[in-house]
Parts: C-alpha cells; sequence; structure tokens
C-alpha cells in the first residue's frame, strides 16, 4: 500500500510513484531519445519523427495482438507466418486474380481472422497450450502461403493499396492514422468495455473469472482472433510499403512484437498489461531501429545493442517498480 | 505453571516495520516460554503475521532485537529459522501437489546416499513419522490425492519433524473439521510435554481458551499486552483486540421470512445424494457438517461449477438450469466461494475490477463501461462494507484477509442476487470483521434476499440461521429451526451428533 | 572511432576473402581440363539423383526448384534417370540441409544437386554426401570445402555482382555523393562477396561516402526503413543505395520514389519477380539478375554428361547480366 490506510488519503506523492511505476518505461524513452539527439542533431527534426511513427505501424499492430494473448497466459507465434499469408493472398488475388484491391484486402485480412480463430477454438476447447498451438499453426499458415504463391514473389502496381502506405491525410502518413485509430480502439477496448475487463480477469485468475460468470472460451477465442485480424491489417501495410508479396516475410516478427509489449509492462504471468504501455514499449523498439540506423552503429553490432537495451530497460523498469512489492 | 520461574525461548524487543508509508509493526514485544503454547490474537492486518515472517526471516525489521534458545537471534530465511529450530506452518498452504508425502515432508532436507536420493530410506523414516502421528496414509501417497485436512495435517508433521524448539501455526484449524480439530490438540499436547513452545494464531476463541496458556494481544500493529488466559475473560479480549467491546457477536435481526425462492428438488451429484431443501426470501439457511460431507459440492453444483446428475431445480417457482456460473449470475443466484485466492480474487488486479467484474453487463453505457457510474457504486458498496482500503484503485493484493472476503462479499452484493450462497463467509476473518459480515447477512435477508450459509463453525451456524440442515456423507441428517436452537432444546451436541451420524 | 575499427575488420576479413578467392580461381585454372566419372557409383544398376534445395520461400529459389523439378519429373520418365529423391527443403538452414544430406546417403543417391545454405555451416552435408561415394554438384554458391569434394561447381561469382552494382551507381551518379549499403543476413557468403565486389569499386571512387551499413537481413521492410532514415538525415545528400539483394532495392527505390526522390538510385541483385516489374514499367531503373534457372540448367547438363559417360567442364561461371529497360523482356 502506498499510502496511510487510515487517513485513506492519496498524496501527491504517492501518485507520481504510481505512475512512475505504471510508465517507468516512459522515461527509458526519454533518455534514448536524449542520448540519440544528442549524438544526432537531425534525429528530432519533424520530418524524422514522423518517419519513426510510420515506421512503427507494423510491428504496432502485432504487439496489440501479443499483448492480448500475453495478458491471458498464452502467446502468439503465428504472427510472421500470417503477416506471409495475408501478403501473399492480397498479391495473388490482386495483382494474378484482378480482384479489387478493397475485395484483396477483406480476403487476406479475412483468412488471417479466421487463423486467429481457429488458433482460440483450439486453445479454449480443447485446452492446449497457446505455445504448442500457435507454434504448429504458424508452421501451417507459412505452408499454406507457400503453396498460393509457389515461393514466388508477386509485385503490387495497384496505386489505390500501395497508397495505403505512402499516402498522407491531413499531412499525417496513412500508417500513422491507421496505427493511432488502432490504439484507440485498443485502448476502450481493453480499458473501457467489459471484455477488456474480462481478458484481466481470465489472465489474472482464471477460476475466479469462471466463478465470476466470464466464459473462458470466448475471451480466449476472441483475444487470438483480434490478434489474426491485427496481424491482417500489418501485412496490409507490410504488403503496400514494400510493393511485393511473398511467403518468406515476417520471420521473426513475433520477436519484436514481443519485446515490445514486455517492455510496456505486459507481465508473462498474466492479468497484466496497459495499451498506452505498449505504446511506449512500441516506440522504443522503434527507436532502437531508427537511432542505430540514425547514429550509424555498424550493422555487426546493432543486434547486441538491440539484446543489451531491452534487458536494460526492463531492469531499470523492475527496479523503479521493487518498492510496489 | 512449573515454566513460570524459566526463561523465555524467544524475546522480541522493540520491532518496527514499515512497508512504504504504511507502519505494520510499532515497537511490538512477544515473550514466549519454552513448553507453553501462546496465542497471538488480533484482527486481520494488525501485525501477527508481519512479526511472524520477520521471526522466520521472510522479512527484516526496521529495528529491534531478537533473543531465541539464549542466544540473539537473526533468521536469513526460513531455512535459516529452520536450522535454528523454528519452524512454521502456514495459513495459506503451499502443497506440491506432484509430491509424495514424503518428499514433501523431507523437502530440502533429503536422504542421500552419495549425490543420489535415497528413496527407500525416506519412505521408511516418513513411514515411522506417519505411524507416530496414526496418519493412514503410506509415505508414497502422492499429495494431490490428500484431502486439505490431510495437507495441513502433513504440514504439521513436516514441521514436527525438524525437532524444531519451537512452531508457528497460523490458523491450523481453518481447514480441519471438529475429529482433526481434536487430534491436532492431542499432537500438541504432546510437543508441549516435550517442551516445545508453540505460537497459535486463530481467530477462534473456543480453540484458544481450549489449548493454549498465555495470550499476546495486538491491534492496529502496536502490541497491545500479554496474559495468562485464565486471567482473562473471551470479552476482555476481544474488547483488547478491537478497542472497544463487541456488543453482539451475532447481530441477527428477525425479519419476515417470505416466499420459496429457491428450492431444490432430489439433487445428486458428485460427493451428493438426493438432496431436498428450500430457502425463502429474508431467511438465513444454515448448512452444517463435517469438512467433506458434501455441503460445499452441492453449492458449487447449484451455482453450476460442476455437473448436476439428477434433480430438479426451481428459481422463484420456474425451472432453474445454468450451464455455468454465468447463467446463475443472470438468473439472480450468486456464490461467495469458500476459496477466496482460488475462486474469489484476481489478487493483481483493483479493488474496483474485483468488485465490478460479475456485474459489468449491467454498468454498460453502448459498447463501454460507465466508469464514473461503476466508480460511484464501487465505493458506495464498499463504504457499507465498511472496507479498509486507501482507494479502490488499490490491488486485491494489497488487503488484509478480511478486507478481502469483503471484496468478494462486496462483487456479489452489486450483483443484486435473489438467492446468495455463501461458502465459508468468515473463515480467515477476524473477529471485529465477523460481526461487520454477519450484521451485513441481516441486511441483506432483511432487504428480501435469500441466504444460503455453509460454515464449519457451530457458534455462527447457530447464532446466525433461521434453519439449519446438517449434512453427513453427502445427505441431510438433520433439520433445526431457529425457534429450537434460541430456546435451546437443539445444542451444539445434538447439531454435532447428526454431522457424525449418530442422531 | 568505432567505424574505422569497424572498417579494420571489415577490411581484414574482405583480405581473407580475396587471397581465399584468388586461390580458388588459380586452382580453376589449373584444372580447367574436362573430367569424367562414372555415373553409378553404388553399382546398383540404378541411378539415383538427389536435389537439395536451400529453401522453398524466397522468390529467388522459385523459379530454381521449379526448373529442376520439371526436368527430373519428366527424366525419370523418360529412363534417363531411374529415381530422383524430389525437391528437398533446406529451409535456408545448414542443419536441416546436412539432414537432408543423410536422407540421399539413406536413399542411395549416385549423384545429388546441393545448394548450400551457408559456406561454413552446411560444409558437412557435402563432406558427409563426398565422403559416401556420391558425385556433389554445387550449385548457385560454394560451400567451404567445395574444390576438394564436389565433382563440379556450377554457379556465378558474387564478386562479380558486387561489382556490377558500384559500376552501375558510378556510372550513373557522375557526380559522387553519399550511399547506404543494405546487407543480406550477416555471413551469408552472398553477403560477404556482394559486400566485397562493391567495396572493390566504391573504395577507389572517392568521391563516393557510404554512410550507413545497415543490417537488413535480406528483409524489405527493413531496407525500406532504412532508405526512409537515411531519406530524413542526409536529405538531398543522398545520391544511392545498394543493397546485397533487389527484393531489399525495390523496397527501397519504392519508399524513395512515394517520398518523391525517385532520383536515388537503388540497386540490388537477383532478378526476382517485383523488381524485374519494376524496370519494366520504368519505376526501377535496373537489376543485376543472376541467371538462377541459368545455374540450374548447368548443373542438369553435367548430370545428363554423367548419365551417358560424357566429360564436362567441372566449373561453367554463369554470368550476371544487368537489367535495364532496354532488355528487360528478353529474361521475364
Amino acid at each position: 500500500m502506498a499510502s496511510s490506510p487510515r487517513t485513506g488519503k492519496v498524496t501527491t506523492q504517492d501518485r507520481i510513484r504510481s505512475l512512475l511505476g505504471q510508465y517507468g518505461i516512459g522515461i527509458v524513452l526519454v533518455i534514448m531519445m536524449i542520448v540519440i539527439a544528442i549524438m544526432e542533431p537531425r534525429f528530432m527534426t519533424p520530418g524524422n519523427i514522423i518517419n519513426v511513427a510510420t515506421q512503427i505501424s507494423i510491428n504496432g499492430l502485432l504487439c496489440y495482438g501479443l499483448c492480448l494473448c500475453i495478458t491471458t497466459g498464452g502467446i502468439d507465434l503465428t504472427v510472421g507466418a500470417q503477416l506471409a499469408l495475408t501478403s501473399c493472398i492480397i498479391g495473388q488475388t490482386m495483382t494474378n486474380m484482378g480482384w479489387p484491391a478493397f475485395l484483396s484486402i477483406l480476403a487476406g485480412v479475412g483468412v488471417a481472422t479466421v487463423f486467429g480463430f481457429i488458433d482460440g477454438v483450439l486453445i479454449a476447447k480443447f485446452n492446449m497450450f497457446p505455445f504448442v498451438v500457435t507454434l504448429s499453426m504458424q508452421l501451417v499458415i507459412r505452408g499454406l502461403s507457400q503453396v498460393i504463391t509457389g515461393g514466388r514473389a508477386v509485385m503490387l502496381t495497384n496505386d489505390w493499396f500501395t497508397g495505403i502506405y505512402s499516402n498522407k491525410f491531413l499531412g499525417i502518413p496513412m500508417p500513422i492514422i491507421i496505427f493511432i485509430v488502432v490504439t484507440i480502439i485498443m485502448y476502450l477496448m481493453l480499458h473501457w468495455t467489459k471484455f477488456g475487463r474480462y481478458i484481466f480477469a481470465v489472465g489474472g485468475n482464471v477460476n475466479a473469472a469462471i466463478a465470476a460468470g466470464v466464459s473462458r472460451f470466448w475471451v480466449i477465442v476472441g483475444v487470438y482472433t483480434i490478434s489474426g485480424v491485427l496481424a491482417g491489417l500489418a501485412s496490409m501495410i507490410y504488403t503496400s510499403k514494400t510493393g511485393s508479396a511473398q511467403s518468406n516475410i515476417g520471420i521473426g516478427y513475433e520477436t519484436d512484437a514481443i519485446a515490445a509489449a514486455v517492455l510496456g509492462g505486459t507481465s508473462f504471468a498474466g492479468g497484466i498489461a496497459t495499451i498506452p504501455g505498449c505504446v511506449l514499449g512500441i516506440f522504443i523498439i522503434g527507436l532502437i531501429y531508427n537511432g542505430m540506423n540514425m547514429i550509424g552503429v555498424s550493422s555487426y553490432y546493432q543486434s547486441i545493442v538491440k539484446g543489451l537495451i531491452i534487458i536494460g530497460a526492463v531492469m531499470l523498469d523492475m527496479v523503479m517498480n521493487r518498492n510496489k512489492h | 505453571m512449573s515454566e513460570q520461574t524459566r526463561d523465555y525461548i524467544l524475546e522480541c524487543k522493540g520491532i518496527s516495520k514499515a512497508f512504504g508509508g504504511t507502519q505494520a509493526l510499532k515497537d511490538v514485544q512477544l515473550h514466549v516460554r519454552p513448553g507453553e503454547v501462546h496465542a497471538l490474537l488480533g484482527e486481520n492486518g494488525a501485525g501477527k503475521s508481519t512479526l511472524m515472517k520477520i521471526v522466520i526471516g521472510l522479512y527484516h525489521q526496521d529495528s529491534g532485537t531478537m533473543v531465541f534458545d539464549g542466544k540473539p537471534y537473526q533468521a536469513r530465511g526460513p531455512v535459516d529459522a529452520i536450522n535454528s529450530g523454528i519452524s512454521m506452518i502456514h495459513q495459506e498452504l503451499n502443497p506440491e501437489p506432484h509430491l509424495t508425502i514424503a518428499e514433501s515432508i523431507f523437502l530440502k532436507r533429503e536422504d542421500h546416499t552419495g549425490i543420489f536420493l535415497n528413496k527407500r530410506k525416506q519412505n521408511e523414516r516418513t513411514q515411522k513419522i506417519l505411524d507416530d502421528f496414526g496418519f493412514p496414509y503410506p509415505a508414497d501417497t502422492l499429495i494431490r490425492n490428500l484431502k486439505l485436512a490431510d495437507v495441513q495435517m502433513v504440514e504439521i508433521i513436516r514441521a514436527v519433524s525438524t525437532n524444531a524448539k519451537m512452531i508457528i501455526m497460523d490458523e491450523p484449524t481453518s481447514s480441519l473439521d471438529e475429529q482433526e480439530t481434536q487430534h491436532l490438540f492431542r499432537v500438541i499436547r504432546d510437543l508441549k510435554a516435550k517442551g516445545v513452545a508453540i505460537i497459535y494464531i486463530s481467530h477462534r476463541m473456543a480453540e484458544i481458551y481450549e489449548i493454549c496458556d498465555s495470550v499476546s494481544v495486538f491491534r492496529d500493529g502496536e502490541f497491545i499486552g500479554t496474559s495468562a488466559l485464565k486471567d482473562v475473560t473471551n470479552d476482555d479480549l476481544i474488547a483488547m483486540m478491537v478497542g472497544r467491546r463487541v456488543k453482539n457477536q451475532f447481530p441477527k435481526v428477525e425479519c419476515p421470512i417470505g416466499d420459496v425462492v429457491f428450492k431444490a428438488e432430489h439433487l445428486s451429484g458428485d460427493g451428493f445424494e438426493d438432496i431436498s431443501f428450500e430457502v425463502h426470501a429474508g431467511e438465513i439457511l444454515g448448512f452444517s457438517g463435517l469438512v467433506g460431507s458434501g455441503r460445499s459440492e452441492t453449492m458449487r453444483a447449484i451455482f453450476g461449477m460442476d455437473p448436476i446428475k439428477s434433480g430438479t431445480m426451481y428459481l422463484n417457482g420456474q425451472v432453474f438450469n445454468r450451464k455455468n456460473p454465468g447463467d446463475s449470475i443472470r438468473q439472480g443466484v450468486c456464490m461467495v466461494n469458500e476459496d477466496r485466492k482460488g475462486f474469489g480474487l484476481c489478487l493483481h488486479r483493483s479493488i474496483r475490477e474485483n468488485t465490478s467484474l460479475p456485474s459489468l453487463p449491467e454498468r454498460q453505457k453502448g459498447l463501454l463501461i460507465n466508469q464514473a457510474r461503476e466508480k460511484k457504486e464501487v465505493e458506495e458498496v464498499s463504504k457499507t462494507l465498511l472496507l479498509k482500503a486507501a482507494s479502490i484503485e488499490h490491488t486485491a493484493y494489497s488487503l488484509s484477509g478480511g478486507n478481502q472476503q469483503k471484496v468478494v462479499i462486496a462483487k456479489w452484493v452489486m450483483a443484486a442476487p435473489k438467492l446468495l450462497i455463501m461458502d465459508e463467509p468468515t473463515r480467515g476473518v477476524d473477529v471485529g470483521a465477523k460481526a461487520e459480515i454477519y450484521s451485513l447477512m441481516s441486511r441483506f435477508a432483511a432487504e428480501g434476499m435469500a441466504i444460503i450459509m455453509v460454515s464449519s463453525e457451530l457458534p455462527e451456524i447457530m447464532g446466525m440461521s433461521d434453519r439449519v440442515l446438517v449434512y453427513h456423507e453427502g445427505r441431510i441428517s438433520g433439520e433445526y429451526s431457529r425457534k429450537d436452537i434460541v430456546s435451546g432444546e437443539v445444542t451444539q451436541e445434538v447439531i454435532l451428533s447428526s454431522a457424525f451420524g449418530v442422531a | 572511432m568505432r567505424k574505422s575499427i569497424v572498417m579494420k575488420v571489415l577490411g581484414a576479413v574482405m583480405a581473407m576473402s580475396l587471397v581465399f578467392s584468388a586461390v580458388v580461381i588459380a586452382d580453376e585454372t589449373e584444372a580447367g581440363a574436362e573430367v569424367s566419372y562414372e555415373a553409378d557409383v553404388n553399382g546398383d544398376g540404378k541411378i539415383v539423383v538427389g536435389y537439395i534445395s536451400k529453401n522453398f520461400t524466397d522468390p529467388f529459389h522459385a523459379p530454381i526448384n521449379a526448373r529442376a523439378e520439371e526436368y527430373f519429373d519428366q527424366a525419370v520418365e523418360d529412363g534417363i534417370i531411374d529415381e530422383w529423391t524430389g525437391l528437398l527443403d533446406g529451409e535456408t538452414d545448414p542443419n536441416k540441409q546436412i539432414d537432408r544430406a543423410a536422407d540421399c546417403i539413406a536413399k542411395e543417391c549416385d549423384i545429388v544437386i546441393f545448394l548450400p545454405a551457408e559456406a561454413e555451416a552446411s560444409d558437412p552435408a557435402l563432406v558427409q554426401m563426398a565422403d559416401a561415394g556420391i558425385l556433389v554438384i554445387e550449385v548457385n554458391s560454394k560451400s567451404a570445402s567445395c574444390d576438394e569434394k564436389s565433382i563440379a561447381y556450377v554457379g556465378s561469382d558474387d564478386v562479380q555482382a558486387g561489382n556490377m552494382l558500384a559500376q552501375w551507381v558510378v556510372d550513373n551518379c557522375p557526380d559522387g555523393g553519399k550511399f547506404i549499403h543494405c546487407n543480406g543476413v550477416l555471413g551469408n557468403s552472398a553477403q560477404i562477396q556482394r559486400t566485397e565486389g562493391m567495396h572493390e569499386i566504391m573504395d577507389e571512387h572517392p568521391e563516393f561516402e557510404m554512410v550507413g551499413d545497415f543490417d537488413t537481413k535480406w528483409d524489405g521492410n527493413l531496407a525500406a526503413d532504412a532508405a526512409s532514415d537515411a531519406i530524413s538525415k542526409y536529405g538531398d545528400e543522398l545520391v544511392a543505395i545498394i543493397c546485397d539483394n533487389d527484393g531489399m532495392s525495390s523496397a527501397a527505390q519504392k519508399m524513395c520514389n512515394d517520398s518523391g526522390r525517385e532520383d536515388i538510385i537503388c540497386i540490388g541483385v537477383d532478378g526476382v519477380e517485383v523488381p524485374m516489374q519494376m524496370v519494366k514499367d520504368g519505376s526501377l531503373k535496373a537489376t543485376i539478375l543472376q541467371d538462377g534457372v541459368g545455374q540450374i540448367n548447368g548443373a542438369i547438363e553435367i548430370v545428363e554428361a554423367l548419365v551417358n559417360g560424357e566429360s564436362f567442364d567441372p566449373a561453367p561461371v554463369i554470368p550476371f547480366v544487368l537489367i535495364t529497360a532496354d532488355n528487360v523482356d528478353d529474361y521475364m
């Protein structure tokens, strides 16, 4: 307890401490920004800030899906493969079958959604371990994307579609708009709806959740389906960005998404997560890439730096939280 | 007593401990003699558990000193404490379900032959200890195949088998029935005769008078006093604990009994058979019986957590069907589970979220939760239940046991049930909070709610129930009315007899 | 400061590989004569051919695998060979390739076509098969003991491709300027040799300055991010982006074009579908085609020579082709 149980008053000091505890990782972000800005003055230009915000959208969407799954005590390892499958479906239907862009996106995201739903059903209905289910489904999904394209890359020439990445709305690139809209929806869903509360309850104590009338089945199916939708949307941005649909993309993308979620305070024990925390985690991961590119860290060292920053940030966060035993 | 002249085995002086801004212990002391059973009394949050955790080295005091067995003492952790001669049996049992009894008893001090475990020798040693205790299971039985009471017994045997000079027992009887409790008391008397000191933490006054020699009382992190039990009355102790006199321990309010709310006909399921009863609006129906006699099993099945094999239920005259707890809650049947941490709370979520969880569907505005309204209503119900918390945004984890139980009750009150099933509603709750929970029950009944109370504590069953049903081996073996209990025609002995199936 | 250390390390690596390749080249010229072998090595009266791919997922390898499958299915039907393993998936993983090699030995293959994923790590697959007496033809890239253990290597010279990358930039940006380099997965032989070839030319042109050397892992998305980072840092000073493959260069070019910087020259190696298409429609100025199908055809010719008991060239080099709007149609 951070305040006196007798008076019942919450002091300003308590508020600051709880804010620090909740979003202490924000300090890490600020420190990173200052360090990068000192080493490379061009980092803080509006152009580069928009640039970073645009780049993080793909990992951002994946991170939200993983955050939900991890919060229920699970994990979704399919997101990288989902990127490939949705990309291949969009490419195949739009370029090779001449579907309208909108319909292709609907098909691609739809299939990703269905696979998310299947993951959820396997986990919730048959009580299989999320790790095992998604590890196996990931193989199925990537295999399917290879079957669809025969391993070949398909080019996307539809201007409307490639504009999803490059177009601007009121001067803001579309990926940022998509990311902001999704962030708001996710924030409202997790923190303002009963479904969000049920996610926390199932992750926090599944027996208590069931005893309080929560349907474990629909919560689990729900989060994996949402993870599928988000992976599909991320794939739409990815495909539009590279202009190419192929089955070998997205390998290892779950790593960055998990790292962002964990940096944002998502607990692997389940039941604890916040969307604002995830946003901070997403920005930190994005800044690691952008910052290293800006400073000019050699490619041979980038991977090491990334790993060390993640460990350091999580440790710092734990130190700052230590008083709240 | 002859020990009066002897030195203390444990002396704690001037112990203080703060967590963040909360002063959990303020300059407290404790003096325990060898061979005595020393009760620690106090409401939840009074500081008893914190002091014990300092003694076994789980926490470090901010100031103060301890002397154990004539030497300055400071444990670095539980293993260190055990090596010094202090064992503790925790209230929250933490059994490793996959271990055998022998493995559990010899955990962290296994028998070795070279680097290999000597299982045969370990089992033989364990078997001998078990036989000494008259514990009727082989040493290689898996813990998960034992009843909760037997797991408790294994914990006690483990503590005893470390050759401790002092054993701390934190609510050791909370999951034991009368017979098992008596068995435990025999064990305690044996230990006493061997000169082992026992620190006995319990909220059950009758037990304390039966087994303890002296008592130390704590309140709000302060030491209030120590005295021999023969010198103090029950009322004195309660006054010391709560700082005031509790006028009526069972504030039962007589209110008109209305129509039948819930009716069960010939229910059978796992652990109970052919159960029929009805409960009316405004009525508190008590379910007594031994632990494991099928009371909780019946209630879990009614609430939809377990299946029912046969039988019919009616709610307000309509057939009551439920596939899961969600169905029950929607129709107005709610249940306070006996296992607070297992089925009651998400400990790391806030009081607000825990309280509103079952009733969220009613607190929506469009797609979203009306958080302002939610906050207001949770604050109101917390106030009604006299919940002691700095803020409803704090985690349930930060509350004491009694206040956690109030959160569990609060969440069902928010759901406005027609029938509220309360399984062991005051387990692990201190005297002051118990009285508060009883008066809440009276109030809910007066508002027309039907209440089923399952309890192993006869005084509360007899003090609060309008009618008492007694279970014996999965069947109802007796029914008694309040009138007969109040008139003294039905005594504790009568109810116990039906619980043991001898009536 | 740090940069210079890195450059030294890089330099040392390059120097070592230069020496190594020089030795290899010397070796090849000496052994330039044609060779021949008995095709049915295990004498069971059957010719069994194995095919260990690099992977099934990379667009560059898709047409190679497709060509191999088409040819060998037909060859079995026509009785040229008795049996083949079908396409074995190497999953770009040396470990998996070594397992596939063991499968080929178990299946008593006589001839195996092998596309190593890694120079060093995949080498045990070759050694294992060669020691079992199998005639191994390495295609596309060499594993470490290729010269001693395989009977032939059909491939292209990735150093040459690196030269061509740099030369294109030098030719098209006469005034010089800043450029960035997007690497493949670090340690892949194609990444090492293309990078080396690129430096051979660029180091002789002081008017160019390499301002970024990114770990982009053959990933178009990461290359596009590197491009946008570089544009936001260097603006108009950035003139070119050299990529180890053209999946990355096409994504980078698209990023440049979307940012209104069509002037930036992006170039990479391979000639997979998307960059070829972009060259055709003019959004990418050029790409460098690694003639994968040409390589597999070279290997097929060797198999045919073996079966017919003829002699063959053990080291045919399949040249890289610069693809521009002028010749793109010939290769699509």
